[in-house]
């Protein structure tokens, strides 16, 4: 055999096969390792709000008692708390939105976050809604969307009928630094904690590369439900996309204004409900105790055999005690 | 229990391996081979396996193997293999300047996702070495060059349009700190530590630092 005719043989047939054994794709190509967000996909449920494009969808009359559902994260989304519409049924208008750079929910750039920028969309989406000035609104806000909730409650007493804070993770800085603490634990010898430091070297993103970094808080997601964690979380919950750059964003600001949405809310009169699950170890009975002192007047019940994710998880639990507290209002 | 596992491996052969950080001033000519042994933070607690061969090369080098694993409840699901040579390049006086260029094939897979990566890693060593001990500063670039990632039934069903397959670009780190190490006999007792950023200078990975303590058998 002749070398030189071989060599080419041989070239051509790994050009062949490499076309459709090893197509690369671009880790920055929307859509290819997260979902497309509604300024990428027109086809998604969206409203243009405070300089924003939110993703978010309504169920029942809009004319009857709004229930805002504040996701958690900050950064997640509210795919899991969409158990939450059936109180549409209850003739209840139920308001989704996922938070500035969460979900499905337009990207900004890092620099761009604020707690009042977050603050002023939530203010946005109730002023979109609402259709007449004496249309209740409640605020049911779960872990992040519950510190959420206070904090707009603190700037507004007066605009708010009710709230419901399932295991809002701290209502000031110290209080939120302490939970985090507890339920970020980092053991060197676990999988799940080995699981988050050696994805690392797979992938790395620059703050601009958000779908990279989402993807990446997405395959790290599962350090949260992971076996024996504090939080007592069952399993993976759904969810679109995870804002990774909102995510570090606000964490950074948090720290840094030293927040506190406290001061306030001895002005605040309404009944506020707080919801506890058994299982979280981080959370108890004892730290409900103390976020509902911060209200003058406030309910305290405790969620059976489940978690932080009780939204999702145990949401035949928590209907009834959100339905009675709602309609007491 | 793979923890478990390890840290019997640990005792099982620490009295025989041995660390891949190169002293070249104790390493005899007669001693061909060196069999290295790490444990540390790197990307997570990890444990490092490594095999060396000096060849008779005027130019004096190592042609190196190694095998590392993150601890955790499920064996060998995160590894990283390398295969590569390191030269010294520069030797004036006790002063020593060393450079590694490794190929880098490593695997993840949790609840979420399997990646596998295909890499390399460049790194340079200097310092200043005795036949006893030595200090060094190294600096290094730590490439994924291209990723196959195949998404878990989970992540499928959350988001259907997910594409598995080959990535690239992937990711990229460089690492920079000191190394030190002590001879005694066939053995070196070596330290490595310092800290990390991604490509861009502008973030770190969540550990942002390195710390591996090891040993090297020369035989």
């Amino acid at each position: 055999m002749k070398l030189k005719p071989f060599l080419l043989k041989v070239t051509f047939l790994l050009l062949v096969t490499s076309q459709f054994s090893c197509t690369e794709i671009d880790s920055n190509e929307p859509g290819a390792l997260v979902p497309k967000t509604v300024d990428q996909d027109a086809t998604l449920p969206s409203i243009s709000v405070n300089g924003t494009m939110l993703h978010s969808e309504t169920f029942g009359n809009p004319s009857n008692s709004m229930v805002v559902f504040l996701h958690g994260g900050p950064g997640a989304d509210y795919r899991s708390g969409l158990n939450v519409k059936q109180l549409a049924d209850n003739g209840y208008f139920v308001v989704f939105y996922d938070q500035r750079g969460a979900g499905l929910s337009k990207r900004h750039d890092k620099n761009s976050y604020s707690l009042q920028l977050i603050l002023d969309d939530l203010n946005a989406v109730i002023e979109h809604y609402k259709t007449a000035p004496n249309q209740k609104v409640f605020l049911f806000g779960h872990s992040w969307g519950g510190m959420l909730a206070t904090a707009f409650i603190n700037k507004n007493p007066n605009k708010i009928t009710g709230a419901i804070l399932a295991e809002a993770g701290g209502l000031k800085w110290g209080e939120t630094k302490e939970y985090l603490e507890k339920t970020k634990k980092i053991e060197l010898f676990s999988e799940a904690t080995n699981d988050v430091l050696y994805l690392d070297q797979f992938l790395t993103g620059t703050k601009k590369q958000h779908e990279v970094l989402d993807y990446k808080s997405a395959i790290q997601s599962s350090f949260s439900y992971a076996g024996g964690n504090v939080e007592g979380i069952e399993a993976s919950s759904p969810f679109w996309r995870y804002g990774a750059v909102s995510l570090i964003s606000l964490t950074e600001v948090a720290e840094k204004d030293n927040f506190d949405f406290t001061t306030n809310l001895n002005q605040f009169q309404k009944k506020v409900l707080i919801l506890f699950s058994e299982n979280n170890k981080a959370f108890g009975s004892s730290y409900a105790q103390k976020q509902a002192n911060y209200f003058p007047v406030h309910q305290i019940i405790r969620i059976d055999d489940t978690g932080h994710e009780m939204i999702y998880f145990k949401w035949n639990s928590v209907y009834p005690k959100v339905l009675t507290y709602l309609n007491s209002l | 229990m793979k923890s478990n596992f390890y840290i019997s491996l640990i005792f099982l052969i620490a009295t025989n391996s041995f660390s891949q950080n190169i002293n070249w001033r104790s390493l005899k000519n007669e001693q061909k081979h060196i069999i290295s042994l790490n444990i540390g933070l790197l990307y997570g607690t990890t444990i490092d396996l490594g095999y060396g061969h000096k060849l008779n090369t005027k130019l004096p080098m190592i042609l190196n193997a190694e095998f590392s694993t993150s601890f955790g409840d499920t064996a060998l699901d995160d590894f990283k293999t390398k295969i590569g040579a390191q030269a010294e390049v520069l030797k004036i006086g006790g002063f020593s300047t060393t450079l590694k260029a490794y190929g880098v094939f490593r695997r993840f897979e949790n609840d979420n996702a399997q990646l596998l990566n295909f890499g390399s890693e460049l790194s340079a060593v200097s310092g200043y070495y005795k036949s006893k001990w030595y200090v060094a500063g190294e600096f290094g670039f730590d490439k994924a060059i291209v990723t196959h990632i195949k998404h878990s039934d989970v992540l499928k069903n959350y988001y259907p349009g997910i594409k598995s397959g080959w990535y690239i670009p992937t990711a990229g780190n460089f690492f920079y700190g000191v190394q030190s190490g002590f001879s005694l006999g066939r053995n070196d007792l070596n330290l490595r530590a310092g800290t990390m950023a991604t490509q861009d200078f502008k973030s770190t990975p969540t550990l942002p630092f390195y710390f591996q303590i090891g040993i090297n058998r020369k035989i």
